[in-house]
């Protein structure tokens, strides 16, 4: 029986109860975001003590699922205003699904503001909250290192513990600072980055959770054999596509990097152009070759049980570890969005980042928007340094800077800022790429790729093929990516299964059959759409009582009159049809019964 | 005609010279040539791609004119 772990921060109190029956079908995504609108006013402050934090692992998380370990973090965002949901690899889901815990709620907010808490569960059910004021203010991977009591840069297994841990940046209540989760071998290198979450984990006073899972078992199946055998084929189909079992792989996410550029849709120089000329330099390609020649791991899953293993690790010439092979978010963003094309330079942005606990999408933007103000140049990663820098000593400008790309651009009186709902754009230009142009317009979260993962069918040839320099198909490709997306966020899948998913029937089929056989309820194709259809519409209602219209469904207006090379192309889907994408939310809201 | 050809990931090492890379090569190619006869020279494995001409998905029916960029991936994803 799932339970909810309620943490009230202003009163110092632990409880659980059991897992409203009302969201027995929930996990993840649907979870966190049904809490977040349920129990948080939506005009609540996003810093207040009526705001709060809901860590959930998927449906299917603790269980065998491949891919299926994936966190959802949610609550109202301090950046968007709006719900959000956030979602990180790492080992901490698992763990937290072992233990039969559906979500954490952490409410209220302490009386004495100079606190900080480390929450810890045990594998015997015991909680406590301990204060370890000994991390206030330390940098993530620091915090890690003395919470385990060993050398932050030594390659070591974890002795079984995952750690959810709070930067500098979301202890000063910075509106682009992440949370840390840490992976398999206990690196702080997992983020649920997006949307500031990490500053309103630092107003509830907790720097860290600790998730101690010795001797945890996996979860029992209401049908193990049919389980079983949906794992089979679920994990056959991923060890079969191409793209889920060669690419990712063996170039990680990063391998995007010249194929969006070859598309034109690789935002260079904030925005300014859709091809960077260093791209090779900050490519995939050139990582594993740098990673394989100084002897860096250049292959390993993000959490037990993931089979396409996109992830690696970044090493120094030495071979020590820096950061985790960064992602191709964040060799765009802190590379070729600031003009800088040297891996090593975007490595070292990539961990100060990391350590400082900021968004690496929204700290590239920010940075991309402050060198087109003109007070530093394109391509000065010394300069880009000292702008993070900025913002791990909370200095006054570096609480603009940490507050993100508007903030940054509003500041400096920049005229295009790339940014929906307040949040940065993330690595494809929405002109030459229009699909991707209707979710950052419209998804719940603010400009968020993975929200409707359009540039599957736009560049990739992935589950079909829409045309990216037109808008024909793109409102509807848009809407069933996000619904598809949701559904996956709730489950606990990493949303890469989607490639193998779109193109493989069977892929697919296993979905429903491991959510049935794992909870001997009923699952079908059509009861993951309206999984996927509810999440969104709990996010979408709250978004509108926040004060959200259509109006905010909309790209900033550079993107409409700025042609951009090399395809010399604006964004032109309409206004109707951006409002189109959200028209099942009615019909959703009355089958739940809300408004 | 003179054909500029860039391989991406694996499809690198394909290149004539053998020296991988994700430069592009400039090839003279005859008149009429098709994207299908390139793939053919290069011996790139059967299995999908994804190409461009001059930054726009084609057809590898497409035949190739004077001072075209023909850009061949090997199916890619990430994000
Ligand atoms: S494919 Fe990558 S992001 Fe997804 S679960 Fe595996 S390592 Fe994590």
């Amino acid at each position: 029986m799932r339970e909810i772990l309620r943490v009230n921060m202003s009163t110092l109190t632990i409880s659980k109860e059991p897992l409203p029956e009302k969201w027995a079908r929930y996990g993840g995504r649907a979870l966190t975001s049904a809490i977040v609108f349920t129990e948080v006013p939506a005009d609540a402050d996003p810093m207040g003590p009526d705001n709060k934090l809901v860590i959930a692992p998927g449906l299917l998380g603790g269980t065998s699922a491949p891919n299926g370990g994936r966190l959802s973090i949610g609550a109202k965002s301090p950046l968007t205003g709006g719900l959000k949901e956030s979602n990180s690899g790492g080992t901490a889901a698992h763990a937290l699904g072992k233990m039969d815990i559906a979500a954490i709620i952490v409410e209220g907010v302490p009386a004495d503001k100079t606190v900080a808490y480390a929450l810890r569960l045990f594998p015997d059910g015991k909680v406590d909250l301990v204060p370890r004021h000994d991390l206030k203010g330390l940098g993530t991977y620091e915090t890690v290192a003395v919470a385990k009591g060993i050398e932050a840069s030594e390659h070591r297994y974890s002795e079984k513990v995952s750690f959810i841990v709070n930067g500098p940046a979301g202890e000063m209540g910075m509106k682009a600072a992440g949370i840390a989760i840490t992976d398999p071998h206990g690196y702080p290198n997992r983020f649920a980055g997006r949307g500031g979450l990490g500053a309103v984990m630092g107003t509830k006073g907790i720097k860290l959770i600790a998730i101690f899972e010795e001797g945890l078992k996996g979860k029992e199946h209401a049908d193990k054999d049919a389980f079983i055998a949906a794992v089979r084929k679920f994990s056959g189909a991923l060890t079969t596509h191409a793209v889920t079992s060669q690419a990712l792989p063996t170039f990680g996410t990063n391998v995007l990097a010249n194929i969006i550029n070859e598309a034109g849709g690789y935002p260079t120089r904030n925005f300014s152009s859709g091809q960077f000329e260093g791209v090779d330099g900050i490519s995939g390609e050139t990582m594993r070759e740098i990673t394989v020649e100084r002897g860096g791991n250049v292959k390993h899953g993000c959490h037990a049980g993931c089979v396409i293993q996109c992830s690696r690790y970044y090493v120094d010439e030495d071979g020590h570890y820096i950061t985790k092979g960064p992602e191709y978010e964040s060799a765009w963003s802190l590379g070729a969005d600031c003009g800088i094309n040297d891996m090593d330079t975007v490595a070292a942005l990539d961990r100060k980042c990391g350590d400082i606990g900021i968004d690496t999408i929204e700290a590239g933007v920010m940075i991309g928007v402050y060198m087109a103000s003109g007070k530093i140049a394109f391509g000065d990663g010394a300069a880009a340094m000292a702008v993070l820098d900025e913002i791990g000593h909370g200095t006054d400008l570096g609480k603009v800077f940490g507050d993100g790309a508007e903030a940054t651009g509003l500041h400096f009186g920049v005229k295009n800022i790339p940014v929906v709902k307040h949040q940065g754009l993330p690595a494809y230009d929405p002109r030459p790429i229009q699909g991707i142009g209707v979710t950052y317009a419209t998804s719940t979260q603010g400009a968020d790729h993975t929200a409707g993962y359009t540039i599957t069918s736009n560049v990739l040839a992935v589950g079909g093929t829409v045309d990216p320099l037109k808008p024909e198909g793109q409102a509807a490709l848009s809407q069933g990516l996000q619904i598809a997306t949701a559904m996956l966020d709730s489950l606990g899948f990493c949303i890469f299964v989607a490639f193998a998913v779109l193109d493989m029937p069977e892929a697919f089929e296993a979905i429903h059959e491991m959510a049935a056989a794992h909870t001997g309820d009923e699952w079908d194709a059509d009861a993951l759409m309206q999984l996927g259809k509810e999440t969104l519409t709990y996010e979408r209602l709250f978004n509108e009582h926040a004060g959200f219209t259509n109006a905010d469904d909309r790209l900033p207006k550079f993107f409409l009159e700025e042609p951009l090379a090399p395809h010399d192309v604006v964004f032109t889907v309409t206004d109707e049809e951006l409002d189109s994408v959200h028209s099942f939310v009615p019909e959703v809201a009355a089958q739940l019964g809300i408004k | 005609m003179k054909v500029d050809v860039v391989l991406f990931a694996h499809f690198s090492g394909f290149q004539p010279d053998g020296k991988g890379g994700r430069h592009a090569r400039t090839f003279d190619l005859d008149e009429g040539t098709t994207i299908a006869d390139v793939i053919a020279m290069l011996g790139l494995p059967d299995e999908p791609r994804v190409i461009f001409v001059n930054s726009r998905h084609a057809p590898e029916e497409r035949v190739l004119v004077e001072g075209d960029r023909l850009a061949i991936f090997p199916p890619v994803a990430g994000g």
